[in-house]
């Protein structure tokens, strides 16, 4: 083959791939909009109550929401890998203090601060207890293999508190701390639209999502509260 | 502890594992408390509610009265309030059957109550007065039932000696004698009675890797629960202790701690031999306690040396000390066990010669914990303990216990 030829031919595979990707990018639909979050939990931890207890205690997170699709998804997008996230204790609190992960992620768990954590879970999508590690120590992992929520907690510091919502959709968000969220690349389709900021604070709303559109879709989880 | 306090006892854990309950346990854990608006004043009431079951083979020794097996109920409340970044109140009141289990029918009592002002915005020092638990030792932060992984305390914070606080002996030789009888709880003293919630000041504070207390208290570590409140022996006879704790890593917690103070009763002033006074008869300790931690496991330990100067006979030292180790074998289940030692010296006999003041002793615990939840755990526990001596009091106890958390 000639040089032009073959120059030719890669200029023209350039191009179908770049059509290609438009064409896909314009097949995708976007939602965005803005969730009226709750107000901050007044979770105070109380001083050491004996000689000896130690540390300073960080503000912890503002709350946010998370905001996911709900359905039935192409076959390319359910399987995709789920991949890996973390959790960190900073400050005596954890960070995020809400996460979301898709069902098979795995999450680690790094102590940022200079005294021991020990978080434990005892909600039923997932058990566990990581017993007591430091800053230095290589972060333990947890596998989160079962969609629910799951309440995080610290033996040492009974203050800590943190989730993590694993869903059983590659489609969701967190939040800003002001409330504005936005959804990208979802496929066309009829499907349900939740917002989550607690146990007792979901909303939700049926969305038909047409490609190359962006619809705008706002929650107030204010209200949502049982 | 009345027969309808005890039912809903039972019906409140039987009702804790309950999965509803734990979400309404979870709600209430976050609701139970009174916040003004600028959150300048800020409190929560939580507590414990324990049921317990103590199966002995013989009339137990140490801190359990009763001569068999029993029941033993309690509700123990928290308050924690703040008052801004600088002042901090805390009050733990108990209904049960007595201090000590199965001490009485029923008994309702404030155990601790204490002001915290805390003149800085870390904790460099603070300034607490009010009846609260010992700064000596690293027992006091988990000895309540929640957080303690045996159901009884260390054998040095339980075992009692042969020494009384109320009733002086007139020799040598009467003082010996005691080694044959049975225990005399309402009399004998351990080298800490419990976590000794003594009314006083303290200073406290943590530098860096250094955290130190100081206090100034009315009662002797030793002291029995009815000499702690403030009426009992008012300010005539001062007891001081203190402990430097030294964290350099998050895995270890060293400490030494030291308290001395007149540990008799003011009742026991008129048998004292002439010309002699409370003051002149002190309990002088001194201790060094070390804990660990890493991934599963947690270790403890404490070791004492004590002396109490007795009125006709001398000063009688011992040595008493612990280790405990824990392990989570699952995230709910855990198996921990314990070695306890108390290794008496001598007193001069009045006969020339010296004795052993009292009978040596071992004892292991072995003990099973499950968390059902974030508010229900049970326990239960096995000890075999065992004195050189012909006396021997229940050698073998088994207790398990339940408790509610909120």
């Amino acid at each position: 083959m000639e040089m032009s030829e073959r120059n030719a031919l890669c200029a023209g595979l350039l191009a179908a791939l770049i059509l290609f990707g438009a064409g896909a990018a314009l097949g995708q639909a976007v939602i965005e909009g803005k969730v009226t979050l709750p107000d901050p939990e007044k979770v105070v931890a109380a001083p050491p109550r004996y000689a000896g207890q130690v540390g300073e205690i960080a503000p912890a997170d503002p709350p946010v929401a998370v905001v996911y699709l709900e359905g039935t998804f192409p076959a390319s997008a359910t399987n995709s890998p789920s991949g890996s996230s973390k959790v960190l204790q900073e400050g005596m609190q954890f960070r995020p203090a809400l996460l979301p992960i898709r069902v098979g992620t795995e999450v680690s768990f790094p102590n940022g601060d200079e005294v021991y954590h020990n978080v434990f879970s005892y909600s039923k999508p997932k058990r566990f207890d990581l017993g007591r590690y430091r800053k230095e120590d290589k972060p333990a992992t947890q596998l989160f293999d079962r969609a629910g929520v799951v309440k995080l907690y610290c033996e040492i510091h009974q203050h800590m508190r943190g989730v993590i919502l694993v869903l059983d959709t590659p489609y969701f968000t967190r939040t800003q701390t002001n409330g504005v969220y936005r959804l990208e690349n979802l496929p066309p389709g009829h499907y349900v639209l939740k917002a989550w900021a607690d146990e007792k604070r979901i909303a939700e709303n049926p969305v038909e999502l047409v490609a190359g559109q962006t619809l705008h879709v706002d929650f107030d989880l204010k209200k949502a509260a049982h | 502890m009345p027969r309808k306090a005890t039912v809903a006892l039972l019906a409140c854990l039987a009702l804790a594992a309950n999965g509803q309950a734990q979400e309404w346990l979870d709600r209430v854990d976050d609701k139970l408390s009174l916040n003004s608006n600028n959150g300048f004043f800020r409190s929560s009431l939580t507590g414990l509610l324990d049921a317990e079951g103590y199966y002995v083979d013989q009339r137990p020794p140490g801190l359990l009265y009763g001569n068999q097996s029993f029941f033993n109920p309690r509700a123990t409340f928290f308050v924690d309030a703040t008052l801004g970044n600088h002042f901090y109140a805390f009050v733990q009141a108990r209904l049960d059957r007595g201090f000590d289990p199965g001490e009485a029918d029923f008994e309702a009592r404030l155990d601790e109550y204490f002001l915290r002002w805390t003149p800085f915005d870390d904790s460099r020092l603070s300034l607490q007065l009010g009846k609260f638990a010992t700064t000596v030792g690293n027992w006091v932060p988990r000895h309540d039932s929640w957080l303690n992984p045996f159901i009884t305390a260390p054998l040095p914070y339980e075992n009692l000696t042969i020494v009384s606080d109320d009733d002086i002996p007139a020799s040598p030789a009467t003082f010996l004698a005691r080694r044959s009888l049975p225990d005399m709880k309402d009399s004998w003293l351990p080298v800490i009675w419990g976590p000794s919630y003594t009314t006083g000041g303290a200073l406290l504070g943590t530098i860096g890797k250094v955290d130190y207390a100081l206090s100034l208290k009315n009662a002797a570590v030793s002291s029995n629960p009815y000499a702690w409140d403030l009426t009992k022996n008012q300010w005539r006879y001062l007891t001081y202790s203190g402990r430097l704790g030294f964290r350099p890593s998050p895995a270890w917690n060293h400490g030494v701690s030291f308290s001395v103070g007149a540990y008799l009763d003011t009742d026991a002033a008129d048998q004292l031999p002439a010309g002699k006074s409370i003051a002149d008869y002190n309990q002088t300790t001194l201790g060094y306690d070390v804990s660990y931690a890493w991934h599963r496991w947690q270790l403890w330990g404490e070791v004492f040396l004590n002396r109490f100067e007795v009125p006709n006979v001398g000063n009688a030292d011992s040595i008493a000390y612990y280790v405990q180790a824990k392990y989570k074998i699952t995230p709910q289940l855990y198996a921990a066990a314990a070695w306890n030692q108390q290794i008496f010296g001598t007193v001069p006999d009045g006969a020339g010669g010296s004795q052993t003041w009292d009978s040596n002793m071992i004892r292991v615990d072995l003990a099973l914990g499950y968390r059902f939840t974030r508010h229900l755990q049970t326990k239960l526990q096995y000890s075999f303990g065992h004195r050189d001596a012909s006396q021997q009091q229940g050698e073998q106890l088994v207790a398990a216990q339940v408790t509610m958390k909120f």
